[in-house]
């Protein structure tokens, strides 16, 4: 599908893309990692020639693309940047279809292909077409930013950094969604991320590059298992120290967005919001975001006759933790305690997140398949 | 004290002036800003492709700025003469810097990652500008342009001066017998015209702009 032969990039005599060598194969899923200022972006944007190469030549299906019109080159391949870069004067409707519009396709094909893309990514037409991209949330902007890529349906889709801008949350499950987009849509994707776990999670295959070079080339579980060096070895290591229990910090586990209620609104709104967001308890928080305590779903069932508002109900005697401190010390006050969680407050008394069971058992988890790799 | 009635009695006996000063006070202004936005949003745009000549042409039209319209208008004496077209010449000069600075800023602002998402989905340099640098630069330039009618309106007034016409005539008028109801009467309405035509603008400039590019109901 795409071949680069000996491609360099040179800035004020600096190689930055350095005798590159590479085949992407149809329907593969490429992921060039590698710490920052390695060169990914410019190895990316070389193959849709927002930036020539100085030396070497990259083939696309056999064509040497600096043969090809650029802008007709663009206009088969999907782009997302971690920008997103959603137009903000068009509706998400002119935003997903903008491509279709350049090839002049008819009006009715064009809404059709987006009300068809926006079910994909279960975000309801009706709702969601006539927006704009500042009435959205921000996965929900990066959603609108891949299907823009793939509204043309281009067989070969770039991707750099796309996730990289969300909060933990939601760039997991935009993760998940893509990779189950992916198995349908069988592109060949070149996606570039700085992130492990990422590329780990979505890579056929794993090009990993530092200064301008390939240090190694393979699926995930070569990389892991076998690392061509110590840079190697030490880049996909590097969140697990030898022999001691993994992940420092409470801030590295925790939800960062626990569901939150004033002291002063109402407690049918309290109810209202645990339905919609599905949580059997509410961290009540001030105008400045200081935790206050938390209001749980028994005392709301058991109280919502005779109190008005959730200051009336307000549980205050909640164990919390300092942001920074060990995600051990949480674990501990939870198993001690028989808790289902413990809020992570600052040094302000601010609520910052929420460590859960979950995170635990999601924590622990990667200990020992952590502990797998070394082996 | 000039009495509400004798007001109305002065303002019917002049009436016809007052509407025919009105009229060409507006077709010279309005002349002006037109030639002006239709010269200064494509050099604008051109601008921004030249980096190197933009500096040199903002400056340019910086200076324009700073020279007193009384002795710009006086300078152009000697070549153009007098009447309705050296002021109209003078008055479209000085209502392209606005227009102009506007046009050129609110396209080097558009964000360089729409620029980027733009040519990477396969816009070429024309699609791009219609379809992205222009829609949001909007806001910015029809400021301009209001900025600019707002000065050309009022600076219509000094035109009277080399014998375009307008509304300053009655102020001119007024201040050669001495009558003060007659300065009133010019400088009045050409307040007025300056503030109306600002309304228009700032209507039209909600009207133009896309609910995306709005934050609270404002205009950038
Ligand atoms: N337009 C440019 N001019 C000069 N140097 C650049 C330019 N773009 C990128 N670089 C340099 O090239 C190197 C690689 O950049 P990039 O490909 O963006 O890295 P990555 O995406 O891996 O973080 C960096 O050291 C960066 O400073
Ligand atoms: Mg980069």
């Amino acid at each position: 599908m795409l071949r680069f032969e000996q491609v360099t990039k040179i800035y004020s005599g600096q190689r930055v893309v350095d005798c590159l060598d590479l085949e992407v194969k149809k329907g593969e899923f490429l992921v060039l990692i590698g710490p920052s200022g390695c060169g990914k972006t410019t190895t990316l944007k070389m193959i849709n020639r927002l930036i020539e190469p100085s030396e070497g030549k990259i083939y696309m299906n056999g064509t040497d693309i600096s043969r090809l019109d650029p802008v007709q080159l663009r206009r088969q391949i999907g782009y997302v940047i971690q920008q997103v870069g959603l137009f903000p004067n068009m509706t998400i409707q002119q935003n997903v279809d903008v491509v279709l519009r350049l090839l002049k396709r008819p009006l009715q094909e064009r809404q059709e292909r987006v009300r068809e893309l926006l079910a994909m990514v279960g975000m309801d037409p009706a709702l969601y077409a006539e927006r704009y991209p500042n009435e959205l949330s921000g996965g929900q902007q990066q959603r609108i930013g891949v299907l823009r890529a793939l509204a043309a349906d281009p067989p070969l889709i770039l991707m750099d950094e796309p996730f990289g801008a969300l909060d933990p949350i939601t760039r997991e499950s935009l993760q998940d969604e893509f990779k189950r987009l992916q198995e349908k849509l069988h592109k060949t994707i070149v996606f570039v991320t700085h992130d492990m776990d990422e590329a780990l999670k979505l890579a056929d295959r794993i090009v990993l590059m530092k200064d301008g070079r390939i240090v190694q080339a393979g699926p995930p579980e070569e990389l892991l298992r076998h690392p061509a060096n110590d840079f190697v070895a030490f880049f996909f290591g590097k969140k697990r120290k030898e022999n001691e229990i993994y992940l420092e910090t409470v801030d590295e586990v925790m939800n960062p967005a626990p569901v939150t209620i004033r002291p002063e609104q109402g407690v049918a709104e309290g109810v209202e919001l645990m339905r919609r967001r599905h949580v059997d308890s509410l961290f009540v928080v001030d105008k400045e975001e200081r935790f206050l305590g938390q209001v749980t779903i028994e005392s709301l069932n058991r109280e919502h006759l005779r109190a008005h508002q959730i200051i009336e109900l307000l549980d205050t005697n909640v164990p919390t933790v300092l942001a920074g401190s060990k995600a051990e010390t949480a674990f501990r006050i939870m198993t001690e305690q028989r808790l289902k969680y413990v809020p992570v407050v600052d040094t302000e008394g601010r609520l910052v997140g929420l460590v859960t069971r979950t995170s635990m058992v999601n924590a622990l988890a990667s200990v020992v398949w952590g502990d797998g790799i070394s082996a | 004290m000039v009495s509400v009635l004798d007001w109305g009695g002065f303002i019917a006996a002049n009436f016809d002036r007052l509407l025919l000063a009105t009229r060409q006070h507006l077709s010279i202004a309005l002349t002006a800003v037109v030639l002006g936005t239709s010269v200064a949003v494509p050099l604008g745009i051109y601008l921004t492709r030249r980096e190197g000549l933009a500096r040199i042409v903002l400056a340019v039209t910086g200076i324009i700025q700073t020279i007193p319209s009384l002795a710009f208008f006086g300078l152009t004496i000697p070549f153009l003469g007098l009447g309705v077209l050296p002021a109209t010449l003078v008055l479209f000069l000085y209502s392209i810097l606005p227009i102009l600075r506007n046009t050129y800023t609110g396209i080097k602002e558009v964000d360089p990652a729409l620029i980027e998402a733009g040519k990477g989905m396969g816009m070429d340099s024309v699609e791009l500008l219609l379809m992205v640098e222009l829609p949001i630069a909007l806001p910015l330039i029809l400021a301009g342009v209001r900025i600019s009618t707002m000065y050309i309106v009022s600076w219509t007034t000094v035109a009277a001066m080399i014998g375009a016409g307008g509304l300053g005539t009655l102020v001119l008028g007024g201040i050669a017998v001495y009558d003060a109801r007659l300065i009133v009467l010019g400088v009045v309405p050409a307040a007025t015209l300056a503030l109306l035509a600002g309304r228009v603008i700032i209507w039209l400039e909600k009207r133009l702009t896309p609910r995306g590019l709005l934050r609270d109901g404002q205009v950038a």
